[in-house]
C-alpha cells in the first residue's frame, strides 16, 4: 500500500497520479477539505439548503450518468446520495397511485377516491417531514449541551482519475457530515480549526468544558474527549433513527384521520384566492361592507391538523383511541429517553480513566494526518 | 494489536519510505507488521433469504441496539438498525391503521402494504437487473460477503472498496468468459474483475434510477392481487368460526373470555368504588352503559334503565311525608289536609302502589278543580318533581347492589349469546363489505359483466348511465345458444351457492338458535325478577311482535332477501330476452305469443302494437321496475295488460330458464335450482303482484295497495326486497366498479410493463465492451 496525501491509489488502477488542473481550481496538493462550521453557524438554513440542492442536482445529473457509464471516479459517496432519487421518486410515485387514476373516474367515485388519496399524499408527506424533524429533538439538545453538532458538513475535495469524460476538471466536492462515520469521525478537521479558536485542540476543549471536565483533565483535551464525543453520537444516531420513525409512522397516522378528507388541498390556487379575498376584504371594508371570510390555507391546515392529531389520540373508539395514544407516546418516550441517554453520562468519563499518553504522539513535530 | 502499535511506536515512524511525499515517521516495517489473516468470503446469492439467517441477523441488529445505547456500535451495525427501525416503524404503523379500519378485509390489508412494500423494495432489483445482468454477464451485482468480523456487506456497494479478492481463481475464470474478456491477455483477471466491478456499478445506478417508481408500482399492483385471495380467506374463515361458537356454545374464544373477565372486574370494581353513591339518574346512566357495553341493542339499554328504576322505587319508601316534601313550594301547604276523605284514601292507596301518575292526578285535582290547561300542567310539573325528588334521594348503590350485579350476569350471559348469533348472521347476510352477501353480490355483478364481455369504453358509458349499451349485449347474446347458456349456467349457480348459504337452513338454523339464546335469557331473566328485559328479549308470544328475538330473525331473513332477489331478477332478464328471441310457428316470437295468450285468457284480445308495448313493458319492468312501479301497475297499462305482463313475468309457465339449465347442468341440478326460483316467483306473485285481490276489489284505482292472499297488507321493507334491485342499478355500479378497477390496472399496470421494459433494455447495454476497453486489451496483448 502507498499513501499519498491522503489519497489511497488502487492496485489495480493502471492510471497514473497526475493532475493537470484548470487555472480557477487548485490542485490536489493545495486544496483541503474544508469544515463548514462558521456557514453553518451564521446562515443554517442556508447551508442546509445550498447542500442538499447541490446533492439533488448531482443526484439526478451527474452521478447517475456517471454511474451508468461506469465511471472509475463513481464512489459509495455517490451511490448514497443518489439514494436520494429514489426517496423522492417513491414519494411522488406512492401519491399517484392513490390519486392519478381519479382523474378518470365518474364524479362520485372520484370523490370518494380523492378522500382516501389525499390522506395517503398527506401520509407520504407527513412521513418524511416528522422523520426529519422530529430527529432535531434529541440532536439539537446534544449541540446545545455539548458542542457536538452531529450533522456538522464539511467539503470534501475529490481529486478524480483522468477517464474519457474527464481529462481536465479533474476536482470535485463532496458535502459530507464530520461525524457521518463513528469508525472514522473527520477529527482532523478540527485540529488547529481557526473557527474554534488560536490553538490546535481548542475544538476539544470547549468540547470537553461543556461536558464538565477539570482543567488539569484537559491537558490533552483530544484524547480525553474524542471517545466521550463518539460514545454521543452513537446514541444519539441510536435515538433519533429509532425516533424518527416511531414519529413518522405518528405522521402518517394524523394523515389518515376524517378532518383530512374536507381539507382542499392546491396550496398555490388557494394563495392566490387568499391574496384576492384580502383585497376584496379591503375592498369591502372601505366601502363599509361586512367583510368576507378569507381563505387561508395557512390557517385552514393548521387548525385540520390540529382536529386530526385530537382524533388521532382520542380515537373513534376505545381501541383507536389507545393504539394512536400508544404510538404517539412510544414515540415521545423514545425522544425522552435518547434526550436522557446523551445529555445525562453520570460523570462516567470524568476523571482520570482515559489517560492521555504524552509518549505516542510529539506534538511538536508536524503530522500528517488520513 | 497493542503489541503491533507499540512496535510501530517505538521505530517513531509509521510510514514507509514514499519519494517525495515522505511523511514525518518512517518505518522499516519489513518482517514486523503483518495483515492479520483474512477470514472473509463470499455469500450464496438467493432470491429469497433463509428465514433462519433473518432471525440470526435479527438476534444480532437487537445486540447491536443494546450495544448503541451503551454507545459503543460501529457504522455497520448503525445501519442495519436504521433499516431495522424503518420495519419496526411501518409495523408500528400497520398495526395502528389494523386498529383504525373497522373492516376485517382493511385490517389485513394494511399487513398486506407493508409486507408487499418491503417485498418490493427487496425483489425489484433482484428480479429487473440482478437476474437478468447475472444470466448474462455472469456478474452478480448484490454479491454479499461475510467478513472477518462477520458483518455482511453487499460487495460492490463501495465501486471504490471490491474486495474482489475474494473470488477464486476459477471463479475469475469463469467469470471472465462470460464477460468475454479475451483469453490471451497476460492480466486476465485484472481484467475481469475491473469489469465487473464496472458492470456492479452500472446495475446498482440502474437501481437507484428505477427503485422509486417499482417499489410503489409494485406494491399496489401486488396488493391489488392479494387482495382477492385475502378477502376470500377472511370470508371463509368469518363463517367457519362463526358457525363453530354457534354450534359449540363456547360463544366468546379466547380473547373474548379474557376481554369478559377484564369487563367483569371493572364492573366489580366500579360497584365497589360508587357503593355510597346515590342511585340518581347520572349513575343510572353510567350502569346502564356499563351493562349493556357488549350488546348490539338499544332497546336493551332502554330496558336496563327501566329495571333499575324500578330497583330505587322498590328500595326507596314513598309515603306520605315524602310525596309532602317532594312538593313544597309546588302546590299550596295546606292542600293535603284540605282534601276530602275520599281523595285522602285515593291518594294513600297511590302511595302505597308507587304511581307517581295517579299521585299527581289526584293532587292537581284537589288544586284545581275545574279539568282543564291548569290542571294538566301542574300534574306534569308534580309527576316531574316527584321523579326529581326521588332521584335527588335515591337509595345508595350498596343497597341494591346485589340485583345490579345479578342483572349485570344477566346481560352479559345474553350478550355472549347474541353477539355470537349476531356474528353468525352478520358473516353471511351482513350489510357491510366483507361479508358473504357482498362478496357474492361482486362475484355474481363481475359474472354478469364477464358474460356479455363489455370493453372499456362501453363500461365507461354504461356507468355514466348508457343502459341501451347493456340491453343491446343482453339481446345478442341471448340470440346465440352458447353464450347464453354459459352465461345462465353460472349466474343460476352463483344464486345457487346464495341459497345453499342463505336460504332456508340459514333461516332456520338462526330461528332454533335465537330459540335457545333469546328465549333462554328471558326466561333466565323473569326467574331473576327483571320482567322488563325479559319481555324485550323475548315474549314467548306466537309473534313475538316487538322483541328481539323477533328482529333478529326477521334481520336474517329480511339481509339476505334483496340480494337473492336481484340475482333472480337478473337471470328473468335473459330469460325474458331469450323469449324475445325465439320465433314459435306463427313468426311472432315466443314472448309476444305469450303475451296474447295471457291477454286472451284474461279476457281480452289485443293488436300486434298493443303487443309490441308489453313486450317492452317486460323487458323495463324487470330493468328498472321498483316499489313504485308495482304499487301504480305501470301507469301506461290497463289493469288486463298490467295482469297479462304479471302473469307472463311470475306465471307458472313463465320460465325458459330451466330448458339452459337442463341443457348445461342435468335435470337434477336444474330441477333443484327451479324449486328455489320458483318459489320466489310465487312470493313476488303473492306479496308485490297481488293482482288477484287488488285487480277484483279495485279496478278502477290505478293505485293498489299491496295486499297478500291473506287480505293483509305487506311490509314495505320486505316488498322492496322481494322487488330487488333495478337490473339498471345493479349494471351499472358493476360497470362503475369494474371500469375504475380496470382503469388503475391499466394506467399503473401499463407504468410498471414499460418501467420493466425499459429496465430490461437498460440492462441489455450494460457490461458490453466498450471501445476504450477493447484498446486497452488490445494494447495489453502487445504488451504481454
Amino acid at each position: 500500500m502507498v499513501y499519498i496525501a491522503g489519497v489511497q491509489s488502487r492496485i489495480n488502477n493502471s492510471a497514473p497520479l497526475s493532475f493537470k488542473k484548470k487555472e480557477d481550481k487548485k490542485g490536489a496538493c493545495e486544496n483541503k477539505d474544508e469544515l463548514l462550521y462558521k456557514a453553518r453557524k451564521n446562515h443554517p438554513v442556508t447551508l442546509g439548503l445550498k447542500i442538499q440542492a447541490n446533492k439533488l442536482k448531482n443526484a439526478f445529473t451527474t452521478y447517475p450518468i456517471k454511474g451508468l457509464e461506469g465511471s472509475k471516479n463513481s464512489n459509495f459517496y455517490e451511490f448514497l446520495t443518489m439514494g436520494m432519487v429514489p426517496y423522492l421518486i417513491g414519494s411522488g410515485a406512492m401519491i399517484a397511485v392513490f390519486n392519478a387514476a381519479s382523474a378518470f373516474f365518474d364524479t362520485q367515485s372520484a370523490v370518494n377516491a380523492s378522500k382516501i388519496g389525499k390522506k395517503m399524499g398527506l401520509g407520504v408527506l407527513f412521513y418524511g417531514v416528522a422523520k426529519t424533524l422530529s430527529k432535531k429533538l434529541i440532536e439539537t439538545p446534544v449541540n446545545l449541551k455539548y458542542g457536538i453538532d452531529v450533522n456538522l458538513p464539511y467539503k470534501k475535495v475529490i481529486n478524480e482519475l483522468p477517464e474519457k469524460r474527464n481529462k481536465d476538471d479533474l476536482v470535485s466536492y463532496e458535502y459530507h457530515k464530520a461525524y457521518e462515520s463513528v469508525d472514522f469521525p473527520r477529527w482532523d478537521l478540527f485540529y488547529n480549526n481557526k473557527d474554534f479558536g488560536e490553538n490546535r485542540n481548542d475544538y476539544y476543549l470547549k468540547v470537553g468544558k461543556k461536558m464538565g471536565f477539570n482543567n488539569e483533565d484537559l491537558e490533552h483535551a483530544d484524547q480525553k474527549v474524542k471517545p466521550v464525543i463518539k460514545e454521543k453520537v452513537i446514541k444519539t444516531r441510536l435515538f433519533s433513527t429509532l425516533s424518527s420513525y416511531l414519529w413518522a409512522a405518528t405522521g402518517v397516522g394524523i394523515a389518515s384521520q376524517k378532518p383530512w378528507e374536507n381539507f382542499v388541498i392546491n396550496p398555490s390556487k388557494r394563495f392566490f384566492n387568499f391574496k384576492n379575498s384580502l383585497i376584496n376584504a379591503k375592498k369591502a371594508k372601505e366601502a363599509g361592507n361586512i367583510i368576507a371570510k378569507n381563505d387561508n390555507f395557512v390557517k385552514d391546515f393548521a387548525k385540520t391538523f390540529a382536529k386530526s392529531t385530537k382524533e388521532f389520540v382520542k380515537g373513534h373508539n376505545k381501541s383507536t383511541g389507545i393504539a394512536g395514544k400508544i404510538l404517539l407516546s412510544s414515540a415521545i418516550c423514545m425522544t425522552l429517553l435518547g434526550n436522557f441517554s446523551t445529555l445525562f453520562d453520570f460523570n462516567k468519563y470524568k476523571g482520570n480513566k482515559i489517560q492521555a499518553s504524552a509518549s505516542i504522539i510529539d506534538e511538536n513535530k508536524n503530522k500528517v494526518v488520513c | 494489536m497493542a503489541n503491533v502499535l507499540n512496535s510501530i511506536v517505538s521505530n517513531k515512524s509509521i510510514y514507509p519510505n514514499s519519494g517525495n511525499n515522505m511523511p514525518a515517521y518512517t518505518i522499516d516495517t519489513e518482517g514486523k507488521v503483518k495483515p492479520l489473516e483474512y477470514k472473509g468470503k463470499l455469500l450464496p446469492s438467493r432470491i429469497i433469504g433463509s428465514p433462519i439467517e433473518y432471525v440470526k441477523d435479527l438476534k444480532k441488529d437487537v445486540v447491536s441496539i443494546g450495544k448503541a445505547a451503551k454507545g459503543e456500535a460501529n457504522d455497520h451495525e448503525l445501519g442495519r438498525i436504521n433499516d431495522l427501525a424503518m420495519k419496526l416503524g411501518s409495523l408500528g404503523l400497520a398495526s395502528y391503521l389494523f386498529v383504525k379500519n373497522p373492516l376485517k378485509l382493511s385490517k389485513a390489508m394494511e399487513f398486506a402494504g407493508f409486507g408487499t412494500f418491503f417485498a418490493a423494495m427487496s425483489l425489484w432489483p433482484k428480479i429487473a437487473i440482478q437476474a437478468p445482468l447475472k444470466a448474462r454477464t455472469g456478474v452478480d451485482i448484490h454479491q454479499k460477503y461475510i467478513d472477518t468480523q462477520g458483518r455482511k456487506k453487499m460487495l460492490y456497494q463501495d465501486p471504490q472498496y471490491v474486495l474482489t479478492d475474494l473470488y477464486t481463481k476459477e471463479d475469475l475464470e469463469k467469470l471472465g468468459d462470460k464477460l468475454k474478456v479475451s483469453k490471451d491477455i497476460p492480466d486476465r483477471d485484472n481484467f475481469t474483475k475491473q469489469r465487473a466491478q464496472k458492470v456492479a456499478l452500472q446495475g446498482n445506478t440502474l437501481w437507484m434510477m428505477t427503485a422509486g417508481f417499482a417499489s410503489p408500482l409494485m406494491s399496489a399492483l401486488g396488493c391489488n392481487v392479494l387482495e382477492k385471495p385475502i378477502g376470500a380467506a377472511i370470508e371463509n374463515l368469518d363463517m367457519l368460526t362463526s358457525e363453530r361458537a354457534l354450534n359449540s356454545g363456547n360463544y366468546q374464544g379466547f380473547f373474548g373470555k379474557i376481554k369478559q373477565k377484564f369487563a367483569d372486574r371493572s364492573f366489580a370494581r366500579f360497584i365497589e368504588k360508587n357503593a355510597n353513591r346515590a342511585l340518581d339518574d347520572s349513575l343510572i346512566k353510567q350502569l346502564r352503559n356499563r351493562i349493556t357495553a357488549n350488546s348490539s341493542f338499544d332497546q336493551l339499554g332502554d330496558a336496563v334503565v327501566e329495571e333499575l328504576k324500578l330497583l330505587r322505587e322498590k328500595s326507596s319508601s314513598v309515603d306520605l311525608n315524602f310525596v309532602k316534601n317532594a312538593l313544597k313550594g309546588i302546590v299550596p301547604e295546606n292542600v293535603f289536609e284540605s282534601m276530602s276523605p275520599e281523595a285522602a284514601e285515593a291518594l294513600n292507596q297511590s302511595i302505597s302502589e308507587g304511581s307517581f301518575d295517579h299521585i299527581a292526578k289526584i293532587v292537581s285535582g284537589v288544586v284545581h278543580t275545574k279539568p282543564g290547561n291548569k290542571q294538566k300542567k301542574l300534574r306534569e310539573t308534580i309527576i316531574k318533581q316527584l321523579n326529581n325528588y326521588q332521584s335527588e334521594n335515591s337509595p345508595a348503590l350498596s343497597e341494591v347492589s346485589k340485583s345490579v350485579k345479578k342483572l349485570y350476569e344477566g346481560v352479559a350471559e345474553f350478550s355472549k349469546g347474541e353477539n355470537a348469533l349476531n356474528r353468525f348472521i352478520n358473516s353471511r347476510v351482513g350489510n357491510k363489505s366483507g361479508s358473504f352477501v357482498a362478496k357474492q353480490y361482486d362475484r355474481f355483478g363481475n359474472s354478469l359483466m364477464k358474460s356479455l364481455g363489455f370493453n372499456m369504453k362501453e363500461l365507461r358509458a354504461i356507468a355514466n348511465g348508457n343502459i341501451n349499451i347493456f340491453t343491446e349485449r343482453l339481446e345478442a347474446v341471448a340470440k346465440n345458444p352458447e353464450q347464453y347458456d354459459r352465461a345462465v349456467r353460472n349466474l343460476a349457480q352463483l344464486t345457487d351457492k346464495y341459497e345453499q348459504v342463505t336460504g332456508k337452513q340459514f333461516i332456520e338454523t338462526v330461528k332454533s338458535k335465537s330459540g335457545e339464546i333469546y328465549s333462554g335469557a328471558s326466561e333466565n331473566m323473569r326467574k331473576n325478577g327483571f320482567k322488563i328485559i325479559a319481555e324485550k328479549i323475548s315474549s314467548g308470544a306466537e309473534n313475538e311482535a316487538g322483541t328481539m328475538k323477533n328482529f333478529v330473525n326477521s334481520e336474517a331473513k329480511r339481509n339476505g332477501l334483496g340480494a337473492k332477489s336481484s340475482f333472480y331478477r337478473v337471470l328473468q332478464n335473459f330469460d325474458i330476452f331469450n323469449r324475445a328471441a325465439q320465433k314459435t310457428d306463427t313468426g311472432m316470437n315466443l314472448l309476444k305469443n305469450q303475451l296474447e295468450q295471457a291477454m286472451i285468457n284474461n279476457g281480452a284480445g289485443c293488436d300486434s302494437a298493443t303487443l309490441q308495448k308489453l313486450e317492452e313493458a317486460c323487458k323495463r319492468i324487470l330493468l328498472t321496475g321498483n316499489a313504485n312501479t308495482h304499487t301504480e301497475k305501470l301507469a301506461e297499462l290497463s289493469d288486463i295488460e298490467y295482469k297479462a305482463v304479471m302473469d307472463v313475468l311470475f306465471g307458472e309457465k313463465s320460465s325458459g330458464i330451466k330448458e339452459s339449465l337442463t341443457r348445461t347442468l342435468g335435470n337434477e341440478k336444474s330441477n333443484a335450482f327451479m324449486k328455489n326460483f320458483n318459489e320466489y316467483l310465487g312470493e313476488f306473485k303473492t306479496k308485490v303482484a297481488n293482482w288477484q285481490n287488488g285487480m277484483t276489489a279495485n279496478l278502477s284505482r290505478r293505485v293498489h295497495s299491496p295486499i297478500d292472499n291473506a287480505g293483509k297488507i305487506s311490509n314495505g321493507i320486505e316488498r322492496n326486497n322481494i322487488i330487488g334491485q333495478e337490473t339498471k342499478d345493479l349494471v351499472q355500479d358493476m360497470a362503475k366498479k369494474m371500469y375504475n378497477s380496470k382503469k388503475w390496472l391499466h394506467i399503473f399496470g401499463g407504468a410498471m410493463a414499460v418501467l420493466t421494459a425499459v429496465t430490461l433494455v437498460a440492462g441489455l447495454m450494460i457490461g458490453r465492451k466498450g471501445e476504450t476497453e477493447k484498446q486497452v486489451e488490445m494494447e495489453s496483448r502487445k504488451d504481454g
